[in-house]
């Protein structure tokens, strides 16, 4: 009777008690969230695409920042820095797309999944090699992100909002506002989703695959580059950023592999699931509840909605 | 319905020609030498029983599979292999047996899939939907309008494709293949899986199709009512080879095809 | 009855009368390659005098008869009221009708032009033109497939009207000719000969003047206060009277806009862009739609069909109520808001009826579950009556005075009688002139005194002073023991479960009385899938033990309903069984409105009349049956016959014949 109150009651009456708290894991939950959105949000792109799982799209992030870092380091100035990254991640997208899915195409869905795990490591052996496997820190202020905090009094407290989290809420939130317009209203877009629908009728009507593959496999290097900076600017830059793709896993199958508005909406209810998760219930389990409770709800979900929130219905008819 | 004539489009000019083509798979031969010719403006029909590589044929001509030896000749420029993109730019539109649609899109998102190719504006402008690319917009919605109108399938326009019954899946697919402005129409079993009144509004289609836009069509199709109705001529494919090669008339006639069709069981044995 | 205007006496007068008047407003709209297009007065009058011209040129000359054929595109209205400025008579033929038809019409009609939509049309015609010395050129609006066509005799509308404008522009008195010879047309020159096909022989050439028809849509336009500002979907046939009148005789006299559908299926979302205020449509057209919807509802989840079903309840209760402006508590109208904004507006929305002011049905009788749900979801619908030979109106239900089981009161200006037989008599403003070149015909159904007979048994309800309409009163008749057998009052009764599309009672001179039922494949179809019955036609779906139950339970209902009325407790249904097809214009069994031609279905289907009285359990039927294309083709079956409980008659008198 007493753990289900502590289940059931307490929490909602501490969260009553002290609103202003709950409003600052809210927040938390929200950044962690909109992060978490991001990195599904590359995976969503070239599974729609491709049909690939790409399990390298934690270590895109990784290196990504790291070269950014490590360019700056080497004396390019900041922005310059980031317009070199991002060609470096065009070039990624080139050459995963001639040197790993052309030579593999027609090939099973296990084997291109495997061929991803080759590239993961290929990109950390690379990233070490060019720029060593020490933790760096993120050129934040060189890129004119700000620091600090704000703080607002009310609800019976304050609540403090750190300066580079909002400044991720709105670069995420407009980075999925550009890809939304772009899948929407172009010709690349359209060529995507008809992609995504089927390859050999997008072939037939002359869209080429290869092309497309490039472009989702760019957009995917742009989006780790922007979840790499923000990552980064929060904590540091290492290799150990990675494990925020297992992140991503509970996200995509809360919100379905192919679904764009899935994965963000699936991002936030991860973030901030598992932010009031371990704040009201972890003190419960003894605290730490944050890595595995995610997988909790992602679950939960699965055993209701094997599709994902958004993803298509699969019905198998007999 | 069309007279069953070889002489007058006997005087087309080429516009696509295999000679000797073989294809294999492993050790399976689908194609074994074939060489045929398709003339401007023709409606050509490819028949055969089940395994006689008729969709192998229609899958070298646009590209879909590369053959081991022989060449293509399209529009006079001979190449080893056709590569879909480059057929899809030359001009070669093409349906399939089993459709391939866009099931998510809409039928007009469909239609407008077709015109991927004529679409040149670049990014930019279509973002903002300016400009040039508004114009160009307009005037790509405006001939797959013209599609939707001639196909009849006005009512249908904003479902998606997944969604309707299969004749009708068929003839957006065929929208499709026509917002490309083909100059040549590969269509596999156009009629496939189709009732009786279907049948007879694809057969108008696809006459109106080659009449009013002079499109040539190659047409893989079982019902051999519906090949004699509407070709022009007909090859006939059975074990991978050619057998017959002639205006329909005649090849009703022709022994080899008659053995093909009322021969030896057929097919690979399972 | 108010004098006629004689300078709006005639369809072009008004239509030069709106174009000065109301010049800048819609007329006409069309949906083209995805595109409403519209045409404003003064820009409909410049197409229709274009055309007109042209036609002169062509030599049409007054008193000529020409044919419109094609579904309802603005161009084929215009090509009506065109060749009226010249004096010439439009006959209208149904755009399906089979060739022979077509070609009866045609002739008899004399017609010496064509103006037809299509190059269907086109072949048609030419299929018949051997029969039709008279005929002259053929005008068609769609070009596409008439390339290789002879264009001696062939030219395309948009020809005509360049001819037209060509002689405007040349001819500086030619303008000045045209509109003399528009103001020479009289009130009493015909509008308008419209075939009605008729449930028995040959259709007879129904002879409307402007005057008819002018009076008829203004005295209409006045009693449901009609303006400028409607908006109407035409997608009834065009040679049918009642889109004569609403589509083009009502418009031009209110002045509103009239929209033409994209393609006869896109109807309802056309209709939906639009919003339509004033509608027609047979009870079919609502009936379907509700069939939709609830099928809809059934496959929909188990929440969200508790709400439908929870604010379906509450509409029935209030809807009504508060449609007609009775007292409704302050809950119920609380309630019936929230239901209008989840559940009602949606639905009406679903199929474009959000804006709709005024909206009748007419033709057959509508089940009353089916009316009532209309009424209750907010729809101002009413029944009217109406015949081709009155210009439509008969009776109508003026607003609040509905009643699903009547017809209305005598519209304005007309007068009706009841025979001794209990035929349904009526004189009107209305009434037409005469069947064309068919006096004998003429004079069965119109008195010397200008009373017509209708043809219909009815009388007048003493409760609510409306007319009722029985059934034809030539079918009504009885069985061999003297009983009264209204065969349509059984197959109406029938017909209002959802399940059944059509029913066929026959028991005329006969010992007892018997069903041929059509079972509606979308609500059997769903209610198969929801039961898991599998089936892969509609014969074997027709065919099913457990179809045949469900409708032996329909029947059987029917039986129980009928004992409790004395009138036809005696007429109950003993046998039935599922008919193999659907019953189907192409084959006669149907008129083109979907009127039943039960004499033809009890010739054709002979052997399962005679099963029915020998009884037999099953009998072997074959049927000639002709497909969209022509092609004629036979499906046989083997069909199942079941007998049906009688119950005894409840009511303590019955009436027998003496």
């Amino acid at each position: 009777m007493h753990l289900l109150y502590q289940i059931f009651v307490d929490p909602f009456v501490q969260m009553g008690a002290a609103p202003d708290l709950f409003a600052q894991t809210l927040w938390d939950g929200l950044v962690a969230g909109v992060l978490y959105a991001l990195i599904a949000l590359g995976f969503v792109l070239i599974f729609k695409a491709s049909g690939v799982f790409n399990f390298a799209q934690g270590i895109m992030v990784v290196f990504a920042a790291l070269t950014l870092v490590g360019l700056h380091e080497h004396g390019v100035p900041a922005f310059l820095a980031l317009g070199l990254t991002i060609v470096v991640m065009f070039v990624l997208a080139f050459g995963v797309e001639r040197l790993m899915l052309r030579p593999l195409v027609n090939q099973s869905d296990v084997i291109l999944f495997m061929a991803t795990f080759g590239l993961t490591y290929i990109l950390i052996g690379f990233g070490q090699l060019l720029f060593g496997g020490d933790p760096k820190v993120m050129i934040a202020n060189e890129l004119y992100l700000p620091s600090g905090e704000m703080r607002f009094k009310g609800l019976g407290g304050f609540v403090s909002f750190q300066k580079i989290d909002i400044a991720a809420v709105i670069i995420a939130s407009l980075m999925v506002a550009v890809l939304a317009v772009f899948f929407q209203r172009t010709r690349i877009g359209r060529a995507l989703r008809a992609v995504a629908d089927s390859h050999q009728a997008a072939l037939s009507v002359g869209i080429s695959l290869e092309q497309i593959w490039v472009i989702v496999w760019f957009a995917a290097g742009v989006v780790a580059l922007t979840t790499g900076i923000m990552w980064g600017a929060r904590s540091e830059v290492s290799f150990s950023l990675q494990i925020i793709a297992l992140k991503a896993l509970p996200v995509l199958i809360l919100g379905g592999l192919t679904s764009i508005p899935g994965a963000i909406v699936g991002g936030l209810i991860i973030g901030i699931g598992e932010k009031l998760g371990e704040f009201y219930w972890g003190p419960l389990l003894g605290g730490g509840i944050e890595t595995w409770f995610a997988y909790v709800i992602a679950l939960g979900f699965l055993v209701f909605r094997p599709q994902g929130l958004f993803g298509e219905k699969i019905i198998e008819r007999i | 319905m069309r007279a069953p004539s070889a002489g007058d489009t006997a005087l087309g000019e080429v516009l696509l020609a295999v000679e000797d083509v073989s294809l294999s798979f492993g050790g399976v031969r689908a194609l074994t030498g074939v060489s045929f010719d398709i003339r401007k403006g023709e409606i050509r029909a490819i028949i055969g029983p089940n395994g006689a590589g008729k969709t192998s044929m229609l899958n070298v001509v646009n590209g879909f599979y590369q053959p081991q030896s022989g060449r293509i000749t399209f529009k006079g420029e001979v190449r080893k292999a056709m590569r879909p993109y480059a057929a899809a730019r030359g001009g070669i539109a093409r349906t399939f047996q089993n459709l391939a649609l866009f099931r998510g899109m809409t039928t007009l998102d469909n239609i407008l899939a077709g015109r991927a190719l004529k679409m040149r504006r670049g990014f930019f402008w279509q973002l903002i939907r300016h400009g040039p690319a508004l114009a160009e917009e307009v005037e790509h919605r405006r001939r797959v309008e013209e599609i939707i109108d001639f196909l009849e399938i006005a009512a249908i326009r904003k479902i998606p494709v997944g969604r309707l019954p299969y004749g009708l899946q068929k003839r957006v697919e065929l929208g499709r293949a026509l917002a490309m402005e083909p100059d040549l129409l590969l269509l596999d079993e156009p009629m496939a899986g189709m009732n009786l009144e279907e049948k007879e509004d694809m057969s108008r289609f696809i006459i109106d199709v080659n009449q009013q836009y002079g499109t040539t069509i190659a047409l893989i199709e079982h019902d051999m009512g519906v090949v004699m109705d509407l070709s022009d001529r007909v090859v006939v494919l059975d074990y991978g080879r050619k057998i017959a090669d002639a205006a329909p008339d005649n090849v009703k006639k022709d022994e080899n095809v008659i053995r093909a069709y009322l021969g030896q069981p057929h097919g690979v044995s399972v | 009855m108010q004098p006629i205007d004689g300078s709006l006496d005639t369809l072009p007068k008004l239509l030069m009368h709106n174009a000065r008047v109301i010049g800048a407003r819609p007329a006409m709209r069309h949906k083209d390659l995805g595109i409403w297009n519209t045409w404003t007065w003064a820009q409909m009058l410049e197409e229709v005098r274009a055309f007109s011209i042209g036609l002169a040129e062509l030599g049409m000359k007054r008193g000529d008869k020409f044919t419109i054929i094609g579904s309802n595109r603005p161009r084929l209205y215009w090509a009506m009221c065109a060749g009226q400025a010249l004096g010439a008579v439009p006959v209208p033929v149904y755009a399906d009708a089979v060739a022979d038809e077509m070609a009866f019409v045609l002739a008899h009609a004399e017609v010496t032009l064509a103006v037809v939509e299509d190059q269907e049309q086109v072949d048609k015609v030419i299929a018949v033109s051997e029969q039709l010395p008279r005929l002259g050129k053929l005008i068609y609006d769609e070009t596409r497939g008439l390339k290789d066509y002879d264009h001696g005799r062939l030219i395309s509308f948009a020809d005509v009207q360049a001819i037209g404008r060509k002689k405007l522009a040349g001819d500086a008195e030619c303008l000045a000719r045209w509109e003399a010879g528009v103001a020479d047309g009289r009130a009493d020159d015909l509008s308008v000969i419209l075939y009605t096909s008729g449930t028995t022989g040959r259709s007879k050439g129904v002879m409307l003047t402007h005057r008819n028809t002018i009076v008829s849509a203004r005295n209409a336009n006045i009693f449901d206060r009609l303006d400028q500002n409607e908006e109407v979907i035409a997608y009834l046939p065009l040679a049918w009277v009642g889109d004569y009148i609403f589509s083009f005789v009502q418009a031009y006299v209110a002045g509103y806009c009239v929209n033409c559908p994209e393609a006869p299926d896109t109807v309802v979302q056309d209709r939906r862009e639009i919003g339509t205020t004033y509608a027609f449509a047979p009870p079919r057209v609502y009936e379907n739609v509700l069939t939709l919807t609830m099928v809809r509802m059934a496959d929909a989840g188990a929440v969200k069909r508790k709400a439908f079903d929870f604010f379906i309840s509450v509409a029935r209760r209030w809807g009504e109520k508060i449609l007609d402006g009775e007292k409704v508590p302050l809950g119920g109208r609380l309630l019936y808001a929230v239901g209008r904004l989840f559940v009602y507006g949606p639905i009406m929305n679903q199929f474009g009826l959000s804006r709709i002011r005024v909206a009748y049905t007419a033709g057959e009788a509508i089940g009353p579950e089916i009316f009532r749900f209309w009424r209750a979801m907010g729809m101002n619908l009413k029944q009217l009556y109406g015949q081709t030979e009155a210009s439509v109106y008969v009776t109508a239900q003026p607003d609040g005075e509905i009643f699903a089981d009547t017809v209305g009161k005598p519209s304005p200006d007309v007068e009706i009688k009841i025979s001794d037989k209990g035929e349904v008599l009526f004189r009107s403003p209305g009434v037409f002139t005469g069947y064309y070149k068919d006096a004998e015909k003429t004079a069965e159904v119109l008195t010397s005194d200008g009373w017509v007979h209708t043809g219909d048994a009815g009388f007048f309800d003493t409760k609510s002073g409306q007319l009722k309409i029985i059934d034809r009163a030539k079918d009504v008749g009885r069985l061999n023991d003297g009983t009264v057998f209204a065969p349509k009052y059984i197959e109406n009764k029938l017909k209002f479960y959802p399940n059944i599309r059509e029913a066929v009672a026959i028991g005329a001179d006969r010992d007892f009385v018997s069903v041929m039922i059509n079972i509606d494949q979308t609500a059997v179809g769903s209610w198969a899938e929801r039961n898991n019955v599998t089936y892969a036609s509609y014969q074997e779906l027709a065919a099913h033990p457990r179809v045949y139950e469900m409708i032996a339970s329909h029947v059987d209902e029917v039986n129980r309903s009928l004992s409790e009325e004395e009138m036809v407790a005696g007429a109950q249904i003993k046998r039935f069984l599922i008919l193999h097809k659907e019953l189907d214009p192409d084959d006669g069994e149907l008129t083109r409105t979907q009127k039943l031609r039960r004499g033809h279905i009890i010739d054709r289907y002979g052997p399962l009349v005679e099963a029915f009285y020998d009884g037999s359990a099953t009998a072997q039927i074959s049927t000639q049956v002709t497909f969209e294309d022509g092609h004629k083709g036979v499906i046989a079956a083997r069909v199942a016959i079941r007998d049906v409980k009688i119950y005894p008659v409840s009511t303590a008198h019955m009436v027998r014949a003496a």
